[in-house]
């Protein structure tokens, strides 16, 4: 009776899944088979799902017309700079919050954390006033990167990471003559790799696909982001539907990749610092 | 008595004490104080102040609540509240359900299968707001040739129009998010499901506890914590929807999709009014510092920070 | 010479919830050179605080520490001249075991050959030689704790900390490097001070132990002095397995007056409780102390008391017989042959030199002579 409710359920389940595993991964099916079709010619967008014939025509459009080339070292340039002052600095900081004492920790921390409530929206205007007006810095990497260099969702991943390493190492190193940065740079980092890694990945997720900041702060195209061209060739270009799904394509290529490359990772990591089960 | 056999050492300053004792701790945690300060504690103060006056860089004038009244009697500001909410409450709890859903059936599955369709369900995740949005845009192409309108007309449906009239706008939309990548809610849900000990469920069966009693005595219970912190997380994120605003709709047509995070974006970049948009900001962190606090209450008892 | 001394040291710590918490209370002893001496209590006694404030880990919020010639109150850990062996043994999972060992020599800057011979010393002392190369998760958790043990002893300090060492090993292994420390300590020559709350490991290993609980020093002695003079009821329960039996009496004319049997004091032990004549007070016995009536060779008989028995549980070596005195549960160690059966009444002699009286106010023991 259970063993055959319980085949009953599975055979549901795979139907079901598989439906929605299609409905998941028709758009960015559609977007890589429509890069790849020469729709230029027609009004609108209607690529076969089955493709007849193969075009690199709206690739040769898309890098013609932008400077993807640049868009894209710009991104992989801020996103790997962002990653690096990240990790760094949040697990620095993550593992005095967790595992140093001193007067004020955990009102810092919790005053730290209280501020993740505050939208976006919010900070950006004056934040936009500092880095264009004041600092005089509109068009730079140094705009876009400067208020990312590590953000406190980072240090909240870290120092929950960070806890559940053992306090006796620590000790043993203190006993063993170790530095206080020492103790961080030759025993906590090794330690805390996995932990590390993803946080490096999805930072550097975030950073590539990271779009309002950028746009903000950029105005000459050779400083744009892949994200910010892609949307600027997009009202440029309204109409050429092959060369915006091949720009779209270029644009998520490379995360596509990481994934597939590094999906342990990702599909840990999210649970890392979340809620307890 | 034992004293006068030890050498006494001389005690050093309290202020050298506390640089050895503490010194590095707050060096650590320099660099992320000093930035917190920079970039988010003087622009929340700024943009509070910016929220009473007619912004100028060169000379703000203070003009008091003028922001906030012209704001609370501005029709379009009421409108991006509405649609704000409805986009809320429309996609939110059906997305947590969808996201159960697809988890608890992956649960059901042998491992290997369950990596295929996690990795699956996560893939778009990785793929940006630009990029998913200019696929949507395409799919959602009016003519009769478009991807939905092509699939409709299997059904005999007309072709619809779907982001260029007011009433599909909005749904628009949202179908969108209910058809988006679930795949981090799903992760979440099936780290809980694994979790929960399967002693419970053997006691259950020595109990004869049918499969929908296990279920809503043990399964959903114990995943509550995930269900709440997705739709804490959900609807803040919503609160915020904005990129796909900006890609595909502009906030039209006639207002239909206009999203608070969209009204404010135009109030400061297009119009340039940073007091207006300062005002409107703060409305927005109103809702969400609720909704946090709301959280909190709820978690404190669950979630160990 | 390394001593360690206490002066009236106390450990707050300060929770913002919970407000302040003294996890040691003027806390005063001498451990002297060369001596082996354990702490032992309950968890959350304060005896692992007291190490880590030897140890430099903790600061003491006021009082000294001495080690050796010197007040360590401020000084860091790695100055201290001592090693510390911990509970999970602490080994560095990114190292070799010889990275292990030298890491430590290699901070404080020794030379290469020092380092390289306080090595192979070491190794040799604890049969490590074949394990140098291999990493901490490539070793059997006995080994691991030669690793801890011999990354402590290439350090060559005056004082050895020891916090709980052989909690995490199966009881064969236990007694095995139990063994192994006891010899390890006459060839070191060190000062050891070692911290378990497995009392058997106490009295095995300590040439003094020191019993805490609640922040306090309960009693500082050697084993045998702990198990026959307990200074109070709660290091007489403590110290024994099974632990002393407690009985509510009252002193009438020279006699103990117990439920289910009156017991005759001799002169001595009578004139010592003079002052409570007529009051009540607590008898202990241990359970070793009461025998079965047959099996009473070595005491006299002259002092019995019968119980009827609840429970009997045989553990091959000796039997143990539950039965209920007042409202207090009693126990019995008594030879295995001993016969007993369930809900009858047996007649137990008990041993009256090896009885213990207690001030039940103050659960003080009360000193006869």
């Amino acid at each position: 009776m259970q063993q055959k409710s319980k085949v009953v359920l599975v055979g549901v389940a795979t139907f079901v899944l598989l439906i929605w595993a299609l409905i998941t991964i028709i758009p960015l099916y559609w977007m890589i088979i429509g890069s790849f079709q020469d729709s230029a010619a027609s009004a609108s967008f209607n690529p076969r799902f089955i493709p007849d014939s193969w075009s690199i025509a709206p690739y040769e459009r898309f890098f013609n017309k932008t400077n993807a080339f640049r868009w894209l070292f710009n991104s992989l340039f801020v996103s790997g700079v962002l990653t690096v002052t990240n990790v760094f600095l949040a697990s620095l900081a993550g593992y005095a919050f967790a595992k140093l004492k001193f007067p004020g920790n955990k009102s810092v921390f919790w005053i730290l954390l209280s501020t993740m409530m505050i939208p976006s929206q919010v900070t950006l205007i004056p934040l936009y006033v500092l880095i264009i007006n004041i600092f005089s810095l509109g068009d730079t990497y140094t705009a876009i990167i400067l208020p990312s260099l590590v953000t406190v969702g980072n240090i909240f991943l870290m120092k929950q990471y960070m806890s559940s390493l053992p306090t006796s190492l620590i000790h043993a190193a203190r006993i063993d003559a170790c530095s206080e940065f020492g103790i961080f740079y030759k025993i906590i980092l090794p330690i805390a790799k996995p932990g590390l890694a993803v946080l490096a990945i999805f930072t550097f997720v975030a950073q590539w696909n990271e779009f309002f900041w950028p746009l903000l702060v950029t105005r000459s195209s050779s400083m744009r982001t892949i994200q910010v061209g892609l949307a600027s060739f997009k009202f440029a270009e309204s109409t050429d539907y092959g060369a915006i799904m091949a720009g779209a394509t270029v644009g998520a290529l490379p995360m596509i990749i990481l994934f597939f490359a590094l999906q342990k990772y990702f599909l840990q990591g999210i649970t890392v610092g979340a809620v307890k089960g | 008595m034992q004293l006068a056999t030890a050498k006494p050492k001389p005690t050093p300053p309290a202020y050298r004490r506390f640089l050895r004792d503490y010194g590095w701790a707050y060096l650590f945690i320099l660099a992320p104080v000093l930035l917190f300060l920079v970039f988010t504690l003087y622009p929340v103060i700024s943009a509070f102040i910016m929220s009473f006056q007619k912004y100028n860089i060169m000379k703000s004038k203070w003009i008091g609540f003028d922001n906030y009244t012209y704001m609370f009697q501005d029709d379009i500001f009421w409108k991006s509240i509405k649609n704000t909410v409805i986009f809320t409450l429309a996609t939110v709890p059906i997305n947590i359900i969808i996201t159960f859903i697809l988890a608890f059936f992956i649960f059901q599955m042998k491992s290997r299968w369950q990596t295929f369709f996690k990795a699956t369900l996560y893939l778009p995740s990785v793929a940006s707001g630009v990029t998913i949005s200019l696929v949507w845009l395409a799919m959602f192409d009016p003519t009769s040739s478009g991807l939905l309108n092509t699939f409709l007309g299997w059904f005999g449906i007309d072709p619809v129009i779907w982001l260029g009239q007011s009433k599909t706008a909005l749904f628009s939309l949202i179908l969108m998010s209910y058809l988006g990548s679930h795949g981090s809610g799903i992760i979440l849900y099936l780290a809980a499901m694994g979790g929960i000990p399967k002693s419970l469920y053997e006691a259950a069966d020595i109990d004869h506890a049918s499969g929908w009693t296990q279920f809503t005595k043990i399964t959903w219970p114990l995943l509550k914590p995930t269900t709440l912190y997705l739709l804490v997380t959900g609807v803040i994120t919503s609160f915020q929807v904005f990129i796909s605003v900006y890609m595909m709709t502009q906030g039209g047509p006639n207002f239909a999709t206009t999203t608070i995070a969209y009204l404010i974006y135009e109030s400061a970049f297009v119009f340039y009014d940073f007091g207006l948009a300062s005002a409107q900001s703060f409305v927005l962190a109103a809702f969400i510092i609720i909704v946090s606090v709301v959280q909190f209450k709820f978690f404190s008892s669950d979630v160990e920070y | 010479m390394a001593r360690v001394v206490f002066n009236n040291v106390r450990k707050e710590f300060v929770d913002e919830k919970k407000g302040t918490f003294t996890a040691v209370e003027n806390s005063e002893f001498v451990i002297e050179d060369k001596e082996f001496v354990v702490f032992v209590g309950p968890s959350g006694c304060g005896k692992t605080t007291s190490l880590r404030m030897i140890a430099g880990l903790e600061r003491q919020t006021s009082g000294d520490i001495i080690i050796g010639d010197r007040i360590v109150n401020d000084l860091h850990p790695k100055d201290r001249d001592i090693a510390m062996v911990f509970q999970d043994y602490a080994l560095y999972p990114h190292m070799t075991i010889r990275e292990n060992l030298s890491f430590g020599l290699k901070n404080l800057k020794k030379s290469k050959a020092e380092i390289e011979q306080q090595v192979k010393q070491a190794s040799s002392i604890l049969g490590l030689d074949e394990l140098l190369e291999r990493k901490p998760r490539e070793l059997s958790g006995g080994q691991r704790q030669r690793v801890a043990v011999g990354r402590a002893i290439v350090r060559n300090p005056q004082v050895f900390l020891f916090d709980e060492p052989l909690s995490n090993l199966d009881a064969k292994l236990r007694i095995q490097m139990r063994v192994e420390l006891a010899e390890l300590h006459k060839r070191l020559g060190a000062t050891i001070v070692y911290v378990t709350h497995d009392q058997v490991e106490a009295m095995t290993l300590g040439e003094r132990i020191v019993v805490m609980s609640n922040g306090i020093i309960q009693q500082i002695a050697p084993p045998t002095e702990l198990y026959n003079k307990p200074n109070n009821m709660f290091v007489a329960g403590f110290i024994g397995s099974p632990a002393m039996n407690f009985m509510d009496a009252t002193i009438e004319n020279g006699k103990a007056f117990v439920e289910g049997a009156q017991i005759a004091l001799p002169q001595a032990v009578a004139d010592g409780l003079k002052s409570y004549e007529g009051k009540k007070i607590i008898v202990g016995i241990r359970p070793e102390h009461l025998y079965g009536e047959e099996f009473a060779h070595t005491v006299s008989k002259e002092h019995t008391m019968d119980v009827t028995v609840q429970v009997i549980e045989n553990l091959g070596a000796d039997n143990l017989l539950y039965f209920k005195v007042g409202s207090r549960m009693v126990t019995a160690r008594v030879h295995p042959e001993t016969i007993a059966r369930l809900g009858e009444r047996k007649r137990l002699v008990i041993d009256i030199s090896k009885l213990h009286f207690f001030d039940p106010e103050t659960t003080q023991r009360i000193a006869l002579s």
